[in-house]
């Protein structure tokens, strides 16, 4: 009964927003207000209907009811509730129909949130979402029916996916990703309503400003978990591997980064607005393009669900957003080129162009990559894989461009700059990164990639702080305030500008941390009888005993753990295990990882011999790696400080303002006054 | 030609190859692996069946072998062809030698996976380590090895055995033993 109720919610699902996509374009070109309003309701109906199909599946999963093939495939009754529920979201059908459920909710979110105003934008990208969602439902709807039935019934299944239930973080990992993924399906929609209506100016750009910062931030905190996952639970002591479906997370990030700064510009100053365009249109494409890489069989990797019948229309709808959007873009082409004005060569914009080109550079250049492989054996038949080597080596020096920008761009006004003001910005700054470097060779590095992000991560970091000082002193000086009231006031009354910074601080965080922990770690590997040491950098490991049981909370779930001792900078003991889980062929790593604000030490159980005790230890130390989540932490704290809705702005007539969706909570205008007037600017132009 | 039509071929030159090269993805499941073994001997094995006997690869020569990982929660891949497995049983009788191999399953999941959809007639060996599995690399299950009567990898089935595979190989195997075929 239950899948069935499932399955009829999806169908239900499909024909509400197949009628809102026709009802938002009838009702907007005839300008019929029941009619744009009976589309707004299909569109709230739809997302109520994805929930009802998920929360189905989820009471599905709990009960363990294996007459659903994807619970048989994906559960057994063994399996904690915890790993239950998340199994929504562990193979192919669950995801999709958990992606709709976000999608649908990201439309009625911004729908409902701009119901009274945009009257000319709103129809076309409530159509175009619509149509996304459509697409999903017709999905569900046919190749990828979550609730297909099978018979006969078995008694008992494999369980989730391994690496699934290995740990706590996939509860967290995807749906922050899938949050990411499928919000910045807004901005798309925007953009499309934007080039159909013609009104290509500021207006659809101050509508997605927070409706693209808020997945971006979701996108950047589930690259991080997933980076902090692999981490944790792969074993291979590093945390990136260009995997191509890390790639598929990465490439939208970047276009999606990239477009948040064009999009400033875009808004400000009338500049890159065809960049802009094209940049939200090239950010969706990538997201249809990762879920069609998972999704398709078309890559292996280890994030790769199995092969299915959904990959054609994954497929089918690339083509058609791409043909579509290009297509679009193109047809208006003659009105934006028209339009644009043409920036200065020194200036804050073509430190954003700039910006841009690099965003771009990396983004190809992941993309070539990824599909390189691909390529190769589609013309010659050979297969070949890209490692992560070579895009280390071509990306790195791309990164480290970027972060000279991220200080260079602050620092430079809008419009055109003097020699001089730049010079008078950039002494000090340029002192603090040399020293960053004179006190890296010091301390024994002789490598030049980390080298040089301490050095760019120290000029970064000093060009912001300047900025901050001189416009904390300005308005302390301007207005009798003590000097941190001054400074928290002029943060809070220019989020965007300081809560950027704040961004940008993390990334500099985040990049010495990086740069450091990939080419400074040091590790050993050796075979230990009970009682036997093992020493690398500074620590010393005492190979205690091997222990063999099953897990408390899964009993299908054997764990062997090599106990050890260690001694050197952190002392204690840990407990480094492989675990044997019936759905997987290969045991699962569960590595230990001792973590201090230095480095970590990482060990993970390679191999062992349960007749002789002997283990086969793999250590690893890490330095800094806890500074990239503390540097991702930091990123999302920025990007929450940047949207935080203005209490100031909030009081200006502004429709309905609701605490949930208060990103719409300002008029739709350009940034006021105080920032682009901001007292360090203002000094500098006096 | 009008120069600015010209931009219309931006469309179709970033969306043809794309998809082309995305198209071409389709019908190569990356898993599938080809397996190294084709053409050389099996891997050598001495494992306890699931009523106790004792197997070696060496007493399967002489006849064509199939060996078939499989597991009892593997559903329903492993129903579906369990089903082609009986009747190939029933209707090679001792021509050929059929092998069920556990793979990552206890032997009372295999018990009652057998009183449900049919006692085999052939042996189930216990691969508790999954060595074997490892030897011949597989990958996931339900995963088949088509041997010949010398004992040599001929064939590898990529995920359920139907009732064509199984004809055509065994057809192979056979035809090639009574010296008709290769």
């Amino acid at each position: 009964m239950l899948p069935e109720l499932g399955h009829a919610a999806i169908v239900v699902g499909l024909a509400l927003s197949a009628y809102a996509t026709i009802a938002f374009v009838l009702g907007a070109r005839r300008g019929d207000r029941a009619v744009l309003a009976s589309a707004r309701r299909a569109i709230y109906a739809s997302f109520g209907l994805a929930a009802l199909a998920a929360v189905t599946m989820v009471v599905l999963l709990l009960t363990h009811d294996f007459s659903v093939l994807y619970v048989a495939r994906n559960n057994a009754t063994t399996t904690p509730p915890f790993f239950s529920v998340i199994s929504l979201w562990a193979a192919l059908e669950g995801s999709i129909l958990f992606w709709t459920l976000l999608l649908t909710g990201w439309a009625s979110l911004v729908i409902w949130r701009h119901r009274a105003g945009h009257v000319a934008l709103l129809p076309w990208a409530g159509a175009t979402l619509a149509a996304i969602s459509a697409f999903f439902f017709a999905v569900m709807t046919w190749p990828g029916n979550p609730f297909t039935r099978v018979t006969p019934v078995a008694t008992e299944g494999p369980g989730p996916n391994a690496l699934l239930q290995n740990h706590p973080f996939m509860g967290l990992h995807p749906p922050l990703l899938y949050l990411g993924y499928t919000g910045l399906a807004v901005p798309f929609a925007f953009g499309i309503a934007a080039l159909i209506t013609r009104r290509t100016d500021e207006e659809w750009l101050g509508i997605v400003r927070r409706w693209t910062l808020l997945p971006w931030i979701f996108l950047t905190l589930g690259i991080t978990a997933g980076a902090w996952w692999s981490y944790a639970v792969l074993g291979w002591g590093g945390y990136w591997a260009w995997d191509p479906v890390e790639n598929a997370a990465l490439l939208p990030w970047l276009t999606a980064t990239a477009f948040i700064h064009s999009s400033m510009v875009a808004e400000r100053r009338g500049s890159l607005r065809i960049w802009t365009s094209a940049l939200v249109i090239a950010t969706f494409c990538l997201t249809l393009l990762g879920t069609f890489l998972t999704r398709s069989g078309v890559i292996a990797s280890v994030h790769s669900f199995t092969q299915s019948s959904i990959g054609p229309w994954f497929l089918a709808a690339i083509a058609v957003a791409l043909t579509g959007s290009l297509g679009l873009l193109v047809w208006r082409l003659p009105a934006l080129v028209g339009s644009e004005r043409p920036a200065a060569p020194v200036s804050r914009e073509s430190a954003f162009l700039l910006n841009n080109v690099l965003f771009l550079g990396i983004t190809f250049a992941v993309l070539f990559g990824t599909l390189y492989p691909l390529a190769v054996e589609a013309l010659s038949g050979d297969t070949v894989s890209v490692g992560a080597p070579w895009f280390d080596r071509v990306n790195a020096p791309l990164f480290l461009l970027l972060l000279f920008l991220m200080g260079v761009g602050p620092a430079l006004p809008w419009g055109a700059a003097s020699w001089r003001s730049v010079r008078d910005r950039l002494g000090l700054p340029i002192v603090a990164g040399v020293a960053g470097v004179v006190a890296g060779l010091a301390i024994g590095m002789r490598d030049a990639a980390p080298l040089a992000t301490i050095g760019l991560a120290l000029f970064v970091v000093a060009i912001l702080g300047d900025e901050l000082l001189r416009g904390t002193s300005s308005r302390a000086r301007t207005r009798g305030e003590p000097a941190p009231a001054a400074a928290w006031r002029l943060a809070t009354r220019n989020r965007r500008r300081y809560g950027g910074y704040l961004v940008h601080a993390g990334i500099c965080v985040m990049a010495v941390a990086i740069s450091v922990s990939a080419t400074q770690g040091q590790d050993a590997t050796a075979t230990l009888r009970p009682g036997q040491n093992m020493r690398v950098a500074g620590y010393t490991l005492t190979y205690q005993r091997l222990v063999q049981e099953p897990l408390r909370d899964d009993p299908q779930v054997i764990e062997t753990r090599a106990e050890v001792g260690i001694s050197g900078r952190q002392t204690g003991s840990l407990a480094t295990a492989l675990r044997s889980y019936p759905s997987s062929s290969t045991p699962i790593a569960t590595p230990s990882v001792q973590t201090s604000l230095g480095e970590d030490l990482y060990v993970t159980l390679l191999s062992y011999d349960p007749a002789t005790s002997t283990v086969t230890l793999h250590a690893l130390v890490n330095p800094l790696v806890v500074w990239i989540w503390l540097g991702g932490g930091v990123v999302g704290i920025g990007a929450i400080f940047a949207i935080w809705p203005d209490r100031r702005r909030a009081t200006a007539p502004a429709p309905a303002p609701v605490p949930v969706a208060s990103a719409g909570a300002t008029p739709p205008r350009r940034e006021p006054i105080p920032e682009t007037a901001a007292p360090s600017v203002r000094a500098e132009e006096a | 030609m009008n120069v600015r039509a010209l931009r219309w071929l931006l469309v179709p030159l970033v969306v043809v190859p794309l998809v082309l090269l995305l198209l071409h993805g389709f019908g190569r499941d990356p898993q599938a692996i080809p397996s190294r073994l084709i053409g050389k001997p099996m891997p050598e094995f001495r494992l306890v069946t699931l009523d106790g006997r004792t197997v070696t690869s060496a007493e399967l020569r002489g006849k064509p072998v199939l060996l078939n990982f499989w597991a009892s929660w593997c559903i329903p891949a492993c129903v579906d062809e369990h089903a082609v497995m009986l009747e190939a049983a029933r209707s090679y009788g001792s021509a050929v030698q059929i092998v069920g191999v556990l793979y990552q399953d206890t032997p009372d999941g295999a018990r009652t996976f057998g009183a449900r959809y049919g006692e085999p007639s052939w042996p189930t060996l216990l691969d508790p380590d999954g060595r074997l599995a490892l030897d011949f690399g597989v990958t996931g299950p339900p995963e088949s090895y088509f041997v010949d009567a010398r004992g040599i990898v001929r064939y590898k089935q990529f995920g359920p055995l139907t009732a064509a595979v199984v004809s055509d190989q065994l057809g192979r195997l056979l035809g090639a033993a009574g010296g008709r075929g290769s």
